[in-house]
């Protein structure tokens, strides 16, 4: 696979992570956002849903941020986006009379129909994040250099991203349209913005990754320019020792190696060792052949991520590689 | 059930939920369970949203069919019986609004309106609330003696099991009554005619969306109003079943830290719907070779310079002995690593009297019903940590 160098992700305003659920999307969101703070950007991480879990990863003693924020790495601000939060935020704005707004907001009634409201948590979450991305200092530059939000895993992240496109398709006129219209004019931005999907090299990561490339070009016209490729597992022993399986097999049953495993059980651990990396790259190959598209490999961290150091590995690795194509 | 184990969850169950966050194989482990249950002469249905290709070829379900399909399972007898269905959501909702709409104009009014359209097809929720209601058709359907049901991969761990409730809640509301009086079907909101905070809200969506979008909400609720009766009684049914001591949930994990986090995550708010736990299940655990456990010394790096040297006499190669222990090093961090991830998930299980499974990671993907039935036989096993 041959390599090429991407134009860096640090160049863009936002950057929208999304991917199967349990591929890492998060611990990508947080590395990326992690590395480029260490570059200089003043960076904005957004976490959705219901659980904070950001916190933990960035700074393990830190207590949760809240839809306020906080910066919890030099120059790294983690906000937690609730969407009644940023409804009663959008509606104060759009309306100005904010006691209004939120005793109105608090009804039993208002809450009822909220709950079961479909499309606008997706609308005002998104506001949000435009307005994270439009706000500016005193001297009119942009507050935040890079705006990176740990998007809902890929089905729902379809979903999440194709609301504005819905919205403008269901109301004719008024002002929640013309907000729908100009999220989707930030989303759709090649200068501004990225979609990046994280997978992992297995096989329905993978097929699920190819289908949300596909739609994410035909539908949402988000821009993405790579693919993230997540633990993927080093090769466990040198090529040229492709043959020791078999050697070891081939050895008296009785061999005494002390304290160490029998010859068998050595063996069996190479196996599954190889089994496990042949079938990884296997599927690194697949995906880089049926998107055109760059696939960037992070390496697996054995164990897991432990501490911010391991993010900051992850996310330097993740700006400096370059992409390869099959 | 009092005593939990995997035999008497497949033997006593009417309706098996498998839980848990996205990518841990709730699909492989429910269909282990649904083939482990019909094996032993129970007529089973795995209902499933979003399978691996490989492994819904090894069940014969390529296609979103909606129906139950049998799984031809070799050597399988004319007994075993097990239905395999993927679900297509969307569907699903068409055909409950055929089945409660009182005429063919009141179904075609539903199916035509932007907003029924919009909410039934992309927006989030209806996945869920399909799900739940295709598990509860199936249940009562009287063809199934066990429903095992691999969920969907909500946002929020467990948004498909209140979708119902919130269906309920919505139909219920107030707002929902005012917005299909006929003086609002018309577009005009007759303030003379409402409470005041219902105005209040009223007001507030108009000014935020505009007044088409109203005109067309309440075309839609005064629309699905006839059939809000059958929903709602659905949506309760849905609600007693999946909560009802008829069902059972388990929890299926991958043994990484962080995984293994979510799913304590996930317990608690299990706990908080007062659903009934009856196991977990830890998916892809890496296993030292026979399953045993993993050499102390070796996971911690001890190793002997002659136990080592000897190796590579025995191979006449020192390199080569190298490489194997080091292979066999990683090996055996990574098993007790993973041992160790898991440990607060066993006790929670012990603490709840539900029993706690691994099933090792296997060398390939599950593409044939027998390396499912060494899942199964994993999953039945009476220890822990079973052999395959």
């Amino acid at each position: 696979m041959p390599e090429i160098p991407l134009q860096s992700l640090l160049d863009c305003r936002l950057i929208i992570v999304t991917g199967k659920g349990g591929c890492g999307k998060t611990t990508v969101a947080a590395s990326l956002a992690l590395g480029a703070a260490e570059s200089g950007r003043r960076v904005a991480l957004i976490e959705l849903g219901r659980d904070e879990h950001l916190h933990r990863l960035l700074d393990p003693a830190s207590q949760p941020v809240g839809y306020a924020g906080r910066e919890l790495q030099p120059g790294l601000w983690v906000f937690h986006i609730d969407p009644f939060e940023a409804l009663a935020e959008y509606l104060g704005m759009q309306i100005g009379l904010e006691s209004l707004v939120k005793r109105t907001l608090r009804q039993a009634t208002f809450q009822q129909l909220l709950a079961a409201a479909p499309g606008w948590r997706e609308l005002v979450i998104l506001g949000k994040i435009g307005q994270l991305v439009n706000l500016l200092r005193d001297d009119d530059q942009p507050l935040y250099d890079l705006v990176v939000v740990d998007a809902p895993a890929s089905g729902h992240g379809l979903i999440f991203l194709d609301v504005p496109r819905v919205i403008q398709k269901a109301i004719v006129s008024g002002p929640l349209r013309n907000r729908a219209r100009d999220i989707e004019t930030l989303l759709q931005d090649p200068d501004r913005t990225r979609l990046l999907p994280v997978t992992l090299a297995e096989e329905l990561p993978v097929r699920e990754t190819i289908e949300l490339v596909a739609r994410a070009r035909e539908d949402l016209g988000v821009p993405l320019d790579r693919v993230v490729v997540n633990r993927v597992v080093p090769a466990p022993f040198a090529r040229e020792f492709a043959d020791l399986e078999s050697r070891l097999e081939a050895l008296p049953p009785e061999t005494q190696l002390g304290a160490l495993p029998s010859p068998r059980v050595l063996a069996q651990c190479m196996a599954s060792r190889r089994a496990r990396y042949e079938l990884n790259h296997a599927y690194v190959s697949d995906l880089s052949g049926r998107i055109s598209l760059p696939v960037v490999q992070l390496s697996d961290i054995p164990g897991g991520i432990e501490a911010p150091r391991d993010l900051l590995r992850l996310g330097r690795e993740l700006l400096q590689k370059p992409g390869s194509r099959a | 059930m009092s005593i939990r184990t995997p035999k008497n969850l497949i033997a006593e169950s009417r309706v098996i939920v498998c839980v848990g966050t996205g990518g841990v194989g709730k699909t492989t482990v429910s269909a282990a369970l649904a083939l482990a249950a019909a094996q032993t002469g129970r007529k089973t249905l795995v209902l499933t949203i979003d399978p691996a290709r490989r492994l819904a070829d090894a069940m014969g379900i390529r296609e979103l069919g909606n129906q139950p399909q049998r799984v031809d399972v070799a050597d399988g007898g004319p007994d075993l019986e097990l239905y395999a269905m993927m679900l297509d959501p969307k569907r699903t909702f068409d055909d409950l609004i055929a089945r409660f709409a009182p005429d063919e104009g009141a179904h075609r009014r539903i199916l035509d309106n932007p907003i029924y359209q919009h909410v039934s097809g992309a927006l989030a929720g209806s996945g869920e609330y399909a799900a739940m209601e295709k598990v509860l058709e199936m249940s009562e359907s009287g063809r199934f003696d066990l429903v095992v049901v691999d969920t969907p991969p909500a946002q929020h761990a467990l948004d498909f099991l209140d979708a119902p409730g919130r269906l309920i809640d919505f139909l219920d509301s107030r707002l929902v009554r005012m917005l299909v009086h006929p003086a609002l079907a018309a577009g005009r909101i007759g303030a003379r005619l409402l409470q005041r905070p219902v105005e209040a809200v009223l007001q507030l969506i108009e000014r935020a969306t505009g007044v088409g979008f109203l005109d067309d909400l309440s075309a839609f609720l005064t629309a699905i109003d006839d059939l809000s009766d059958g929903f709602k009684q659905r949506a309760d049914r849905i609600q007693k079943t999946l909560l009802g001591s008829d069902a059972a949930f388990v929890l299926v994990a991958a043994p990484q830290r962080e995984s293994s986090h979510n799913a304590e995550l996930f317990l608690s708010h299990l706990d908080e719907l007062d659903a009934s736990l009856h196991g977990v299940v830890i998916n892809r655990m890496h296993a030292w070779p026979g399953f045993h456990e993993p050499p102390g010394d070796l996971a911690e790096g001890i190793i002997a310079k002659q136990d080592v040297e000897q190796l590579a006499r025995a191979l006449g190669d020192a390199d080569a002995a190298d490489a194997a222990v080091s292979a066999a090093r990683e090996h055996a961090r990574e098993a007790r690593r993973d041992r160790e991830n898991v440990q607060n998930l066993s006790d929670h299980a012990e603490r709840r009297g539900c029993f706690f499974r691994t099933v090792p990671e296997q060398a390939r993907d599950i593409r044939s019903l027998e390396s499912l039935t060494g899942i199964a036989t994993a999953l039945l096993s009476d220890s822990e940590v079973a052999h395959v």
